[in-house]
């Protein structure tokens, strides 16, 4: 016979972890300015090497546990001399998005409709992947959005990436999978290949992609580049590149640019040589940048046993989220 | 014709090397790079798991198909800006499969005969271990090679060792790849073919946890790349893979060392089948480094 089991705690707030330890609210609920949370728990439309579908809640998690050996409330932030500011001031975590596995068309409008009621609100949307692909549905929302806010307006693109993303098709995935995002970002009404930037790549890449990317304006900074420029530069350039005649700017953050001798949990590894510290310099010359949305994916925890490739990642969203994070110490 | 990869996926399908041809041994043509595996380790490994790393490279490699995915382009090397035609690519590249295990003497003498009947037909061999004692059997099937060997322990002290695991009886070598190269040249006898022994070993530690030696002071992935398209151009017999676990404990999802491996062999193809270079030659006198 079974004895029976009594437990006692004390009431769950908000079970799980947000980002950043941030407040648990639906879309309408964010304000202008605020970064709005979208997870994107899907690795469907990834053609090999599975797992991003953690993604999101390894980001929440290692963001937290980052968050909670930090300075907190009204200290200063060794790191920027700048006055901490609690997440719940500038962030609202969404909860994921509707993820109907093996239909794509489905788990696009899902991830879209969120994506762009941030948008459409004035907030920033950040969407946690999930395999590159599902930038593509968060940028499409993202430019909806925008087109309601602002009809005539135009954003720039920059990935960061090991991969250019640019194929128009992959095989049994055709022509929405992993490869093909940037692809289908570029085909959106308010955008244009000549502001769209591409940073890290890294070995071998398809020669008729590069030549279509190029041939239309885009810019591509490989990791050699950034090696012998220094990647202040390289951001330096690929923000006046995507940034002419564009009012907002869209940020792809692909993992999958650092090293994978540094970080192994990723779908598709490459041995860029871009070291955490370039990568976190690259994404130091986006702080100031006029950020209308931006996507971290490809974090796949279970190809990491280590469990560092999370922590890596979480520290980049530290980085490119400093301007809301921390406010100046004279600062109200 | 290649064994097509699109639409196929990666992971599905017959598995060969980048997707190439298949063939017998007795049907290996002068000038073809033959891909043999030897799924074999000796009880004498650290760690059990080496016998996995042909499949494992083979895996890896399928990403490298280009030849055989008609949705793709041609390669460029990025960081070189280089374009790369690989339209002959699946003529002269084919996958012999592995050797048959049996007795360990069994697996030596099959490694040494198949070695021996590859180089016999004016092809170079590219074998994918498996254990580092298996390249000296491999040796031992050539000797008239010359050896140039990337990282491992060194054997010989006539050989030529590029970023070796210091053991202390070989004199510490000069970490400048220019001089080692000019170095290269006046060890190089044009009148001998090759043998190149490739290491995991060879790389930096912290690119790679997957081998079972390893070490830190070790050469970055350009470095490699450098010496195997420096050494594809010359008259070689065959290049060994070794020192891969990719079942070292805790570590079997982490699949860097095989792309690693995968990633700077491509430059020894590329450069042994002429493809961005002039094209290598059998020729004695025609032999050189390019760098």
């Amino acid at each position: 016979m079974t004895a029976a089991i009594s437990t006692s705690h004390p009431p769950l707030s908000q079970p799980g972890y947000r980002l950043f330890d941030g407040p648990l609210r639906c879309v309408g609920d964010v304000s202008v300015g605020q970064i709005g949370v979208v997870g994107m728990p899907s690795d469907w439309t990834h053609s090999s090497r599975l797992g991003t579908r953690f993604g999101p809640d390894a980001l929440r998690r290692a963001t937290t546990l980052l968050q909670s050996i930090r300075p907190q409330g009204a200290s200063v932030d060794p790191d920027t001399s700048r006055r901490t500011v609690p997440a719940i001031d500038w962030l609202v975590d969404c909860g994921d998005a509707e993820i109907t596995a093996q239909d794509v068309d489905a788990t696009t409008q899902a991830i879209a409709a969120m994506t762009e009621g941030l948008s459409a609100a004035g907030a920033i949307p950040l969407a946690l992947g999930g395999d590159h692909y599902n930038s593509f549905p968060a940028c499409l929302g993202y430019s909806r959005g925008l087109a309601k806010r602002a009809p005539n307006a135009r954003f720039g693109y920059i990935q960061i990436d090991g991969h250019l993303d640019f194929s128009d098709r992959l095989g049994a995935w055709g022509s929405l999978n992993h490869a093909t995002n940037a692809r289908r970002i570029s085909e959106l009404p308010n955008i244009d290949v000549s502001n769209m930037v591409w940073v890290g790549i890294a070995g071998w890449v398809d020669g008729g992609d590069l030549v279509l990317i190029e041939e239309q304006g885009g810019k591509v900074f490989s990791a050699s580049d950034v090696h012998k420029l220094g990647p202040v530069e390289v951001m330096r350039q690929a923000l006046a590149h995507a940034m002419q005649g564009c009012d907002e700017l869209y940020l792809s953050i692909d993992i999958d640019a650092m090293d994978a001798g540094y970080l192994p949990g990723t779908g598709s590894i490459v041995h860029s040589g871009i070291t955490p510290r370039q990568y976190y310099d690259l994404l130091d010359g986006l702080t100031d940048a006029p950020l209308g949305g931006l996507d971290i994916v490809e974090v796949s925890p279970p190809l990491d046993p280590s469990e560092r490739t999370e922590f890596l990642a979480a520290e980049m969203l530290f980085q490119i989220l400093r301007r809301f994070r921390t406010c100046s110490v004279t600062a109200q | 014709m290649p064994l097509r990869s699109a639409p196929l996926p990666r992971m599905a399908g017959h598995l060969s090397f980048m997707r190439a041809q298949t063939k017998a041994i007795c049907d290996v043509r002068p000038d073809d790079l033959a891909v043999l595996g030897v799924p074999f380790e000796d009880t004498g490994a650290p760690h059990a798991g080496q016998s996995l790393a042909p499949r494992a490279l083979r895996e890896t490699s399928v990403y490298f198909g280009w030849h055989a995915n008609p949705q793709f382009s041609h390669p460029v090397d990025i960081d070189a800006r280089q374009d790369i035609s690989t339209d002959g690519l699946h003529e002269r590249l084919c996958d012999l499969g592995d050797i048959s295990l049996g007795s360990e003497d069994a697996v030596h003498a099959a490694l040494r005969a198949a070695a021996s009947q590859i180089n016999n037909t004016g092809a170079c061999a590219v074998i994918l271990g498996g254990s580092d004692h298996l390249s000296e059997t491999v040796q031992s099937a050539l000797p008239m090679c010359q050896t140039a060997q990337l990282g491992g322990k060194p054997r010989d002290a006539g050989d030529f060792h590029i970023a070796p695991l210091s053991d202390g009886t070989i004199p510490t070598q000069t970490s400048n790849t220019a001089m080692q190269l000019i170095e290269l040249t006046h060890w190089r006898d044009a009148s001998r073919p090759l043998f190149v022994r490739f290491d995991l070993s060879v790389f930096e530690t912290s690119l790679s946890a997957l081998c079972d030696q390893p070490r830190l002071g070790g050469c970055d992935l350009d470095t490699v790349s450098h010496w195997l398209s420096a050494l594809g151009q010359l008259d070689v017999s065959a290049i060994m893979l070794t020192g891969l676990n990719p079942n070292r404990p805790g570590m079997g999802v982490v699949k860097v060392g095989q792309r690693l491996m995968v990633t700077a062999l491509l430059a020894f193809i590329y450069a042994r089948l002429g493809f961005g270079i002039a094209p290598p030659t059998r020729q004695i006198s025609k032999e050189s480094v390019t760098t």
